[in-house]
């Protein structure tokens, strides 16, 4: 089904429905002359349990890179047990290329504070902290703003309109990040919520068993939670409309990406921003239908997918649909945030690269060797690249660290090396002859023995 | 890069006698951010936040009074704030430029950007010029990739920057 009416951009004024320059904050009364909170409303009357089984069947996946089923995380929760349960939002959004959740929160905050509610209640979870990362100043304001309309207005509080949700009434804080990419994986996030370093934790025990201060705790994107409310209003069917289902053949229990998406995307392109569609529109679509084309008419060369952490599309995939399944068929990592990055056909891959894997090794948190380490090498090696110093056999090395750092190859804690090791791969196996030609040949040398007395 | 080894314990506590977390600010996160945590520790980010918005800087005696507020040693408020990169161990200019350096930026031309503030100010990122007004940073990604390239200067973000309206947003500062 054609995407035809905006759902997370029904109140943000977005090309082909309406203009960027229309876009304005919906406050409190823009949103409810507008149906806002009626979702809310619905939820409050039905039964925990039964809100849970909605977002289940609507099979909606995780917005914030990981794509896992939001129903399923839900229900992993323990039975209340009379102690405070937590919804820790992760409003972090640091990866590079990623500015989605930011416009949410600049010109609708209160569809997220809707699914927050909406969270709270079906999964009983009395106190939420949105965390936010540091830089979004202005965005922390907004969304201050908004949640103190929304005490006023009986969303959150001792008037609120779900009454005790886990026998206290509800509270909605903001939790200020301050500077570090890591923040945004989700155990890490729970540590600096702490008031500790922003280390990410060994898993088991989840969140949902045992996350902020010790207690069950729900973790989702702002994204994800600002579709629950549509969802519930309008039903499983209506979000399995669109999208796409799962690949010919799979068991039901592979994940399929239905529902609209936003994509924001930038780069060499004549009108970057964040739009909304179908999941599974193509990299072609989304850059000649909404981004305006390429820029001063110049050839696509490459895309990141969704965040660099993703690794990168080569230029023959202009075609790649946008979708959960894009990382088996187009060998990259996954969709990740939809953070799409273009570059035409002037961009010097080994410096982009380079700027990359800077990113990784900067915003390493340093617990793990091998992404401490690895990322700084590759860094270092890069460099040497990009400054004609580099030889054929510093590409093989580059491989070689890339695969041993990650979550994956089972070397690292968090996901973090693993967008260093899908970043360097996917670069140098899919413009091979660009790295090549930037290297010089290995001399191999001959090392004369020497007997040492 | 949080992993770098950061000044240690063995540092000379310069002393002043009036505090730096005071009575006032005391009760005011007494009052509006200990109430929402489970714990005292929680409330880290936000009390280093409120200091630092207060005098500019986190000085090692604000971070023991920060320790003593919340009940943590002041090694472990160390420990945390030297984690984060908003956080300023040392003094700052009065005006931070933290021009983005990561992917879409640089794509879109922000060296070029680099070169002229560094020309401008006479100073190299990490560095703050000699009347303190300016501080220079490179920042990674500000989530405005859509109107790169672009900088925050203190907490205002400044978008589709040019060579031009970078002049012109310096020039306005006082
Ligand atoms: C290094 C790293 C950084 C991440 N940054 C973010 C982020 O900024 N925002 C976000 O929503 N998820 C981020 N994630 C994913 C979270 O760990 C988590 O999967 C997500 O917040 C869950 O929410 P969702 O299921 O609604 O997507 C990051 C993961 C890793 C490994
Ligand atoms: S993989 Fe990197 S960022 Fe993640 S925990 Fe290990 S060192 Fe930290
Ligand atoms: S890359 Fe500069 S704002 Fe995202």
């Amino acid at each position: 089904m054609a995407f035809n009416e905006p759902v997370l951009t029904k109140r943000i004024p977005t090309p082909p429905f309406g203009s960027f320059a229309d876009r304005k904050l919906n406050t409190y009364e823009d949103f409810v002359r507008t149906g806002g909170y009626e979702s809310l409303k619905k939820a409050v009357a039905m039964e925990p349990s039964d809100i849970v089984e909605v977002v289940k069947a609507s099979e909606l996946r995780g917005r914030g890179g990981a794509g896992f089923p939001a129903g399923m995380k839900w229900s992993f929760l323990p039975p209340q047990d009379g102690e405070p349960r937590y919804l820790a939002v992760n409003s972090d959004e640091s990866e590079p290329g990623t500015f989605k959740d930011r416009m949410l929160l600049d010109f609708d905050p209160h569809l997220l504070l809707e699914g927050i509610a909406i969270c709270m209640k079906a999964c009983q979870l009395d106190t939420t902290y949105i965390y936010i990362r540091g830089e979004y100043h202005a965005q922390t304001k907004i969304l201050e703003n908004a949640i103190n309309e929304a005490y006023a207005n009986g969303i959150f509080g001792d008037q609120s309109i779900m009454g005790k949700v886990n026998d206290r009434f509800p509270n909605c804080y903001v939790h200020r990040g301050a500077g570090a990419y890591i923040c945004g994986e989700e155990t890490a996030l729970l540590n600096s919520l702490e008031g500790k370093r922003g280390w990410p934790r060994i898993k088991p025990p989840f969140p949902a068993v045992a996350g902020a201060f010790g207690r069950p705790t729900i973790i989702n994107n702002v994204e994800s939670l600002a579709m629950v409310g549509p969802i519930l209003l309008n039903g499983p069917q209506w979000f399995k409309s669109m999208g796409v289902g799962r690949p010919e053949g799979a068991p039901p229990q592979v994940p399929a990406s239905y529902g609209p998406k936003l994509f924001g995307i930038s780069g060499h392109i004549n009108r970057p921003g964040v739009y909304e569609e179908n999941l599974g529109i193509t990299v072609k679509d989304l850059i000649e239908t909404y981004g305006g084309g390429m820029r001063h008419g110049k050839k696509f060369k490459a895309a990141i997918p969704g965040g660099i952490a993703m690794g990168v599309l080569g230029t023959d995939q202009y075609d790649a649909p946008l979708d959960f399944d894009i990382g088996k068929k187009f060998a990259c990592l996954g969709l990740g945030t939809a953070g799409v990055i273009v570059m035409d056909e002037d961009t010097d891959m080994v410096a982009a690269l380079r700027n990359i894997v800077r990113f990784f090794s900067h915003e390493s948190c340093g617990q793990c060797t091998p992404c401490r380490e690895g990322g700084n090498w590759m860094y270092k090696t890069l460099c040497r690249i990009e400054q004609g110093d580099g030889t054929t056999k510093d590409l093989d090395l580059l491989l070689e660290i890339a695969a041993s750092m990650g979550a994956m190859p089972g070397t690292t804690i968090c996901g973090l090396a693993d967008g260093a090791n899908w970043a360097v791969r996917t670069f140098i196996n899919k413009f091979w002859d660009e790295f090549e030609s930037r290297v010089k040949p290995s001399v191999e040398r001959v090392i004369p023995l020497a007997v040492v007395q | 890069m949080a992993w770098l080894t950061k000044n240690s314990g063995t540092m000379q506590i310069e002393r002043r006698e009036e505090p730096y977390l005071d009575d006032a600010l005391k009760a005011k996160l007494e009052a509006e951010v200990i109430i929402r945590y489970p714990d005292r520790r929680a409330a880290m980010l936000p009390t280093l936040h409120a200091v630092q918005h207060q005098v500019g800087w986190l000085p090692l005696q604000a971070l023991a009074e920060i320790g003593a507020f919340l009940g943590v040693a002041p090694s472990e408020v160390m420990d945390t704030a030297s984690f984060y990169e908003e956080y300023w161990l040392e003094p700052k200019g009065k005006y931070v430029i933290w021009l983005c350096q990561s992917i879409t930026c640089e794509l879109l031309n922000r060296e070029s950007l680099m070169q002229k503030l560094q020309a401008k100010l006479s100073i190299k990122p990490g560095q703050t010029t000699e009347d303190g007004k300016f501080t220079l940073m490179n920042v990674e990604c500000l989530g405005s990739c859509g109107t790169a390239p672009c900088a925050l200067v203190n907490e205002t973000l400044h978008e589709d920057l040019t060579a031009e309206n970078l002049d012109q947003i310096l020039d306005a500062l006082e």
